[in-house]
């Protein structure tokens, strides 16, 4: 600041510094951004260092990793609609109740008479719709650049298992409304469990092992011979509590995974 | 991978190299991820204001909607059904899929080929890959806009009356038998699939040894040395069951055939 003592300040400078100081340079902030704004090198990495959140990222990156062209940022735009997800999806917890006659009603209200529910439901549905692309987006930038050579091969095994979530976890979402859409979208893909091998009814050599529609893989995963009120409430547990707590653990090494790794860049 | 190539690649990387150019993360990375954020926030919000997110009638369980239609990312299994029975199109493929991908790192022999979209010394990978995008993409398209009722191929320009939902009454069925299907004969079948497993499995090495002096196959023949039995194994087997898969689509559509081979147990 020194070098500018002998320039003039306009009064809106003045008031500007003013204001910054009184918001800056008291105990409380202090307490809070320890090292104040980070104007010089040392300080952009002691913040990045420091701060709880900062310390996800490393202190340096490379310049070329840094480019939009190289990453398409397409792994933090899906970590970001997860939050993102998260979030909207917790709200929408608030005004639904996954039960048969309910559930469906619940949609109708967030519609027309919860305030800003239509928003809420839509952000969180095309949100969904998004991280799928996203996520499809992502693993294809990293195959293309080679990112998942060595020593990256585990990284890349725990994001296949991480687009499997994702997409379980959208499809999971589609049955929640309890609208024809998505049960019949529901009713169509859990149908094609029961054609496994071995553990499906309908699948070849289910006569082995005693399997029938009322003991099979699809039996239990939906909980009844057809979609119902047992699947609905799986679906929700599975939505809400099973798959996002498998996915965060799964983010968490993958996010640790990169750091220890470093970013990918030439050889 | 090989010895030289251990766990700790990170090392031979460039951008870990003294020198290299590095920026710090404040406020280079945190600018771009917080640009990048308004952004997303912004366009989504913007999205959610204008396009409603779809509600249809409250489920029921006697009115089956035709077609009834997987979302949109597992269309394509969906429109595979087409072609194979579900074992097949709904648990081997997809479960193979996943497989696949999972084995990708450990079979590719390229390792300095990474931090660049530079493809020159993964031209067959690259291919490989982007193919089975483009199969994956062009289903979900098929499914998602031009099949209509009783999963028929309906042009998405043309306004038909059924276009939509139209709930099925009884004693319609859900699918058209119109066209008239044959299978192989068991024999046949059988033939075909393991000769076509075998044939395909050996064929690059026919190649080498056939044309030895075109720089293509001196190329191909450095590769399959180097990439090992095992490896050659897991890759040819993949990039076969793909081929099969399209092969099994072209004998659907262009000579109506259903099964290859049809078995009391299973039928492929
Ligand atoms: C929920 C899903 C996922 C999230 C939130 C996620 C997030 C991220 C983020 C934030 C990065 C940092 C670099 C970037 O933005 O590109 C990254 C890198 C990476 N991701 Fe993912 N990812 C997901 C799924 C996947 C999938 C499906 C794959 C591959 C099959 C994958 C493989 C990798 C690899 C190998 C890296 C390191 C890349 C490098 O160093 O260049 N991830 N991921």
């Amino acid at each position: 600041m020194s070098e500018h003592h002998h320039q003039k300040k306009t009064p809106a400078q003045k008031t500007f510094e003013l204001l910054s100081a009184l918001l800056t340079d008291n105990p409380i902030y202090k307490s809070i951004f320890r090292t104040g704004y980070p104007s010089t090198l040392l300080k952009q990495m002691a913040v990045m260092r420091s701060s709880f959140y900062m310390h996800i990222f490393p202190t340096k990156v490379g310049e070329h990793g840094l480019r939009l062209r190289y990453s398409w940022c397409m792994g933090g735009i899906t970590f970001f609609l997860f939050l993102l997800l998260a979030l909207t999806g917790i709200l929408l917890m608030f005004y639904y109740v996954p039960e048969e006659h309910r559930a469906f009603n619940d949609m109708k209200d967030l519609r027309f008479m919860v305030p800003f529910g239509v928003i809420l439901r839509n952000m969180h549905r095309w949100a969904a719709h998004a991280m799928v692309l996203a996520v499809m987006l992502h693993m294809m930038r990293v195959f293309y650049t080679g990112s998942y050579k060595a020593p990256r091969q585990l990284n890349w095994v725990v994001g296949v298992l991480l687009l499997l979530f994702t997409l379980l976890l959208s499809f999971t979402g589609y049955l929640l409304p309890w609208d024809q859409l998505g049960f019949w979208a529901v009713t169509v893909g859990t149908n094609m469990a029961s054609a496994s091998p071995l553990v499906g009814y309908e699948g070849p050599f289910h006569e082995l092992l005693g399997v029938q529609v009322d003991n099979d893989i699809r039996f239990a995963i939906i909980g009844g011979t057809r979609i119902g009120p047992n699947a609905l409430v799986r679906a929700y547990v599975w939505h809400c509590v099973g798959i996002p707590l498998v996915a965060t653990l799964l983010m968490v090494f993958h996010f640790w995974r990169i750091r220890k790794d470093g970013f990918s860049g030439p050889l | 991978m090989e010895q030289e190539f251990r766990s700790d690649k990170s090392g031979y990387m460039l951008m870990n190299k003294p020198g290299y150019p590095r920026v710090p993360s404040w406020p280079n990375l945190v600018w771009v991820i917080f640009l990048m954020m308004l952004f997303i926030t912004i366009l989504l919000w913007g999205v959610s204001f204008l396009a409603y997110a779809p509600l249809e009638e409250m489920a029921e369980w006697a009115k089956t909607p035709n077609p009834a239609k997987a979302p949109w990312y597992f269309i394509g299994l969906q429109e595979l059904l087409v072609y194979f029975d579900p074992w097949i199109a709904g648990v081997m493929l997809p479960n193979q899929i996943l497989i696949g991908l999972i084995l990708i790192p450990y079979v590719d022999i390229t390792p300095t080929e990474q931090g660049h979209y530079r493809w020159s010394q993964r031209r067959f990978a690259v291919a490989y890959f982007t193919f089975g995008i483009a199969f994956w993409a062009t289903l979900i398209f098929v499914g998602q806009l031009l099949r209509g009722p009783s999963w028929q191929i309906y042009w998405p320009i043309i306004d038909y009356d059924l276009t939509g939902h139209s709930w099925t009454r009884e004693g319609i069925p859900l699918k058209q038998g119109g066209l008239k299907l044959a299978s192989l004969s068991t024999g046949t079948g059988m033939a075909l699939l393991i000769g076509f497993f075998s044939i395909g499995m050996i064929l690059p090495f026919m190649v080498t040894k056939l044309f030895p002096k075109s720089n293509v196959v001196q190329g191909l023949d450095r590769y399959l040395k180097e990439l090992g039995y095992i490896k050659y194994f897991v890759v040819q087997s993949h990039v076969l069951m793909m081929t099969a898969t399209v092969v099994k689509i072209i004998l659907r559509l262009g000579f109506n055939i259903k099964y290859i081979i049809e078995t009391p147990w299973f039928k492929i």
